[in-house]
């Protein structure tokens, strides 16, 4: 289309090069090396491909590889089953308390998957609290397949739920209600029509859904294993901590989860590339949304039950046990206790400085990839500049990387012994760290937003006179801010709350949320780590939602 | 909207500057618990005036971190919790010979020309009290019905020590004994402090070879737990501390030793319920002296690391 030629894409394209080459290049550069090269780390380049044949030819890669995919695979479908029903419900009829049920299914955003399963774990285990209430437990699910596909749903469903509900809410009903006049019944509507055009927005979230899934190591580490569920992300982590230490080894199988990682993204591309989704035109739109009507009661029971399950049970399980004086007391009258949170409060082992130094990194991570992520987003969707596929492919590279693996590649890369200044060993290299691995999340929330956004509207603000970047700012940036402040929102809970790679690249001295848990729970203090779970899940609830208020009275987001 | 966007972020970055640069005068990664060399830097700050920075996870992470970092190695003084650490350091040349003043009363065994014990753990049969079930007092009790599916087992590829129990226990009988606790529903149950949890909350009735000092702490606390070591024998794990060779600060970084070996610094290591190196501090828990020690072939176990991992997995059943 000629239109694509209009503008200015120059800016925002060399600020995503550049931002991409820092965040994503340097560290994936790293380990390829090191996978190559493994006595990298000494600073020798002997030996090259050495590694690959002793680690592709364990018996138990395949194994491993086969759970991962499958395990991903059921976190999906089971994502999909919640949340596509209650996104499409939410988007076009009036939901009763929909506003609150939004916040709580933004919750699991923020409780750490670990802290979860940890949830989980004590609520169904044998003298659990479930049976401590009600007599029975549910072990034997618990620890299966089963289980951790629940678990792990439970945690990235809401991912699907926002994307479907924005933008099924986006294409409206209006394309609908035209299916309707030509003589479609209303099933037939929403699935010839609605659906259709809401492939962008689903697709793209079961995609950062599966990639989760098949990055995760908390609940496959402490699910799986008894389960004898073996997954690549378990293997690497073995690799890594159990001496003598294998990075190479841990290096070939994280490119093999990028490669997984790059199939599900090139099929997502393939399907998306057949055909427009552009529904934003800039025609006005009714926002009118439908009554239930008889539907009403079983919608709300079933956004009630989904809310309680992801959300109630997670947080009761923590709260419970931070409230405990000792675990073993159980659910008791004499054994609540405010210690835990007193413990907190008063900075035992340095708990408000990771408080601090968790929240700024969580801003810093969020405008970072938020920046990066719009200006990429726009360079792919809008522009035809060469080069395209490769930046895309870059923004979703670190979505399979395991964070370990990102660690252990910043560090090699920039502890180089003749960088006259590095940021290792201070905070921003955990900055870097957290902007690698979630940068994904606003690229592809912002990519799917312009995907949806009529070349027409930055056109005709051209043909008015405005510039490339006043077009970008006025017209396009305002129309994807929703999608881009719902997707920073996410990033700086998911960064404040990073476990993995923050454990090995912490510089010295310096704890975030998750490391101070993390503590807790290897010397037995799990109340005061959950005390600390609990603070930070609430913050970062809280933050993000006074936020969005603010932001919507100043009119920068629609209601 | 924009200008307010760049002024914090300004600020983001000047707070993850300051939190970031503090320009230490001894580098600590240690695998102990926090709260330990928290205590142990302050004391020992207060007594030099040389500051401390610490680095702390587990020993795993702990050793991925100085493999990741060997071309420019930052790392002055490293505390490990397996003593296999320290003999794998010597043999790559990467330590400094030191021996401590203070180290005179710390028995031969805890110490080596480049390595010394901070403190010991033992491991040892975690039991909840509330449990129903009767008070095991040696490892074989747990194969018996009584403990029929509540038994959690740390994973010894996990955790040197657990690695040790293992491969000792397994030598006298062929793997008898975990052949038979697999029989009676016991289970691998991840790093040590996975394998207790479940054990304080009554899902499981006793860990098999849990680590002595953090139930010990949790007993402290008031949890219904106890420790059993038992008489036929079990596995202690040194925690050894050494200077590494590309240390720019060596001198600190012995005086750090010293004071780790003094009577303050080894107070700190009994307060942790670990049983201190050095045999004249008193300490409120049993002692290696109460304790009787599994006798096997340290080189040999090692040698053979790979196959008994392997005939475990076999045995408990990994897919």
């Amino acid at each position: 289309m000629a239109a694509k030629s209009i503008g200015g894409p120059a800016p925002a394209a060399w600020l995503a090069i550049a931002g991409l080459v820092l965040v994503v290049v340097v560290p994936f550069v790293a380990i390829v090396l090191q996978a190559i090269f493994p006595n990298l780390g000494q600073g020798s380049f002997s030996g090259p491909f050495s590694s690959f044949i002793a680690t592709l030819n364990d018996g138990a890669l395949i194994g491993m590889a086969g759970n991962t995919i499958l395990l991903g695979a059921c976190v999906v479908l089971a994502s999909a089953l919640m949340a596509v029903p209650l996104g499409v419900f939410r988007a076009l009829y009036r939901v009763p308390g929909a506003a609150l049920f939004d916040v709580l299914l933004l919750v699991p955003f923020m409780i750490p998957p670990y802290i979860a399963t940890l949830g989980w774990i004590m609520t169904l285990q044998p003298r659990g609290y479930l049976q401590q209430l009600l007599g029975f437990n549910l072990s034997p699910f618990l620890f299966s397949l089963a289980g951790m596909t629940m678990v792990m749903a439970f945690n990235t469903f809401p991912v699907v739920y926002f994307a479907v509900s924005r933008t099924v809410e986006a294409v409206g009903a209006r394309y609908a209600d035209v299916g309707r006049v030509f003589g479609a019944t209303p099933a037939r509507a929403f699935w010839r029509i609605t659906l259709p055009l809401s492939a962008p927005g689903l697709a793209a979230s079961l995609m950062l859904v599966f990639a989760a899934a098949i990055e995760e190591y908390g609940t496959p580490a402490a699910l799986g294993r008894r389960a004898g569920f073996q997954v690549l992300v378990t293997g690497i982590d073995l690799r890594i901590s159990d001496w003598p230490i294998d990075l190479p080894g841990a290096s070939i199988m994280s490119l093999l989860l990028v490669g997984l990682s790059l199939v599900t993204f090139l099929g997502q591309r393939w399907i998306l590339s057949r055909r427009s989704y552009q529904t934003v035109n800039g025609k006005p739109t009714s926002k009118d949304k439908r009554p239930l009507g008889a539907l009403k009661l079983p919608v709300v029971l079933a956004f009630s039950i989904v809310s309680f399950l992801a959300t109630g049970v997670p947080l009761l399980s923590i709260l419970a046990t931070a409230l405990s004086r000792t675990i073993s007391g159980g659910l008791a009258f004499d054994n609540l206790s405010l210690d835990n949170f007193l413990a907190v409060f008063q900075n035992s082992a340095g708990a408000l400085g990771a408080l601090a130094n968790s929240f700024s990194l969580g801003i810093g991570t969020a405008l970072i990839t938020g920046l990066i992520g719009v200006t990429a987003a726009y360079t792919v969707v809008k522009t035809k500049i060469r080069g395209r596929l490769a930046i895309d492919t870059l923004t979703i590279i670190p979505n399979a990387l395991p964070g370990i693996v990102v660690a252990v590649g910043l560090i090699l890369a920039w502890n180089m012994p003749w960088l006259p200044v590095t940021p290792y060993n201070t905070g921003f290299i955990l900055l870097l760290a957290y902007c690698c691995i979630l940068l994904p999340q606003p690229m592809r929330y912002a990519t799917a937003a312009f995907q949806q956004i009529g070349d027409n509207l930055e056109a005709a603000a051209r043909v008015f006179g405005a510039s490339g970047v006043t077009a970008f700012r006025r017209i396009l940036l305002p129309l994807v801010f929703p999608s881009l402040a719902s997707a920073m929102l996410l990033v700086f809970a998911l960064a404040s709350r990073e476990l993995v790679a923050s454990v090995v690249i912490a510089p010295v001295g310096m704890q975030t949320i998750a490391t101070f848990i993390w503590r807790q729970f290897e010397q037995g203090s799990i109340g005061l780590g959950m005390a600390m779970a609990f603070i930070a899940i609430l913050i970062t609830t809280l933050l993000p939602l006074t936020l969005l208020a603010l932001l919507k009275r100043s009119g920068l987001v629609a209601e | 909207m924009f200008k307010s966007l760049k002024s914090l972020s300004l600020g983001v970055v000047a707070a993850a500057l300051m939190a970031g640069v503090a320009h230490a005068d001894v580098t600590v990664y240690t695998a102990g618990p926090q709260s330990l060399i928290d205590k142990m830097s302050e004391g020992f700050t207060k007594e030099t005036g040389i500051k401390v920075n610490v680095f702390q996870a587990t020993t795993g992470k702990v050793m991925a971190r100085i493999e990741a970092e060997a071309s420019n190695p930052v790392v002055d003084v490293l505390i490990s919790a397996s003593w296999d650490t320290a003999t794998d350091f010597e043999k790559r040349g990467w330590l400094v010979k030191y021996s401590s003043p203070n180290a005179a009363k710390v028995p031969d065994f805890l110490k080596s020309d480049y390595a010394v014990a901070q403190g010991i753990s033992a491991l040892g049969i975690a039991w909840n009290t509330k449990s129903g079930t009767p008070k095991p007092t040696e490892w074989a009790d747990l194969t018996k019905a009584e403990y029929k599916d509540m038994v959690n087992i740390p994973d010894p590829a996990q955790s040197g020590s657990s690695f040790e129990l293992t491969a000792a226990l397994a030598g006298q009988d062929e793997f008898k004994l975990f052949k038979d606790l697999q029989a009676n529903g016991a289970i691998i149950a991840g790093a040590n402090a996975e394998a207790l949890n479940p054990v304080l909350q009554g899902a499981k009735a006793a860990v098999f070879g849990a680590v002595d000092y953090i139930t010990l702490a949790a007993k402290k606390k008031g949890e219904s737990i106890d420790v059993i070591f038992p008489a036929s024998g079990t596995v202690i794990a040194p925690r050894p501390a050494m200077i590494l060779n590309w240390s720019k600060n060596q001198d600190e970084a012995k005086k750090f030793i010293d004071y780790m070996l003094s009577d303050a610094g080894q107070k700190l290591v009994a307060a942790q319920m670990l049983m201190p190196a050095r045999t004249d501090i008193p300490a409120d828990r049993p002692l290696i002296g109460d304790l009787k020690l599994l006798k096997f072939d340290n080189a040999a176990v090692y040698g053979k690391r790979k196959e008994t991992l392997g005939e475990i997995t076999k045995i408990f059943g990994g897919k």
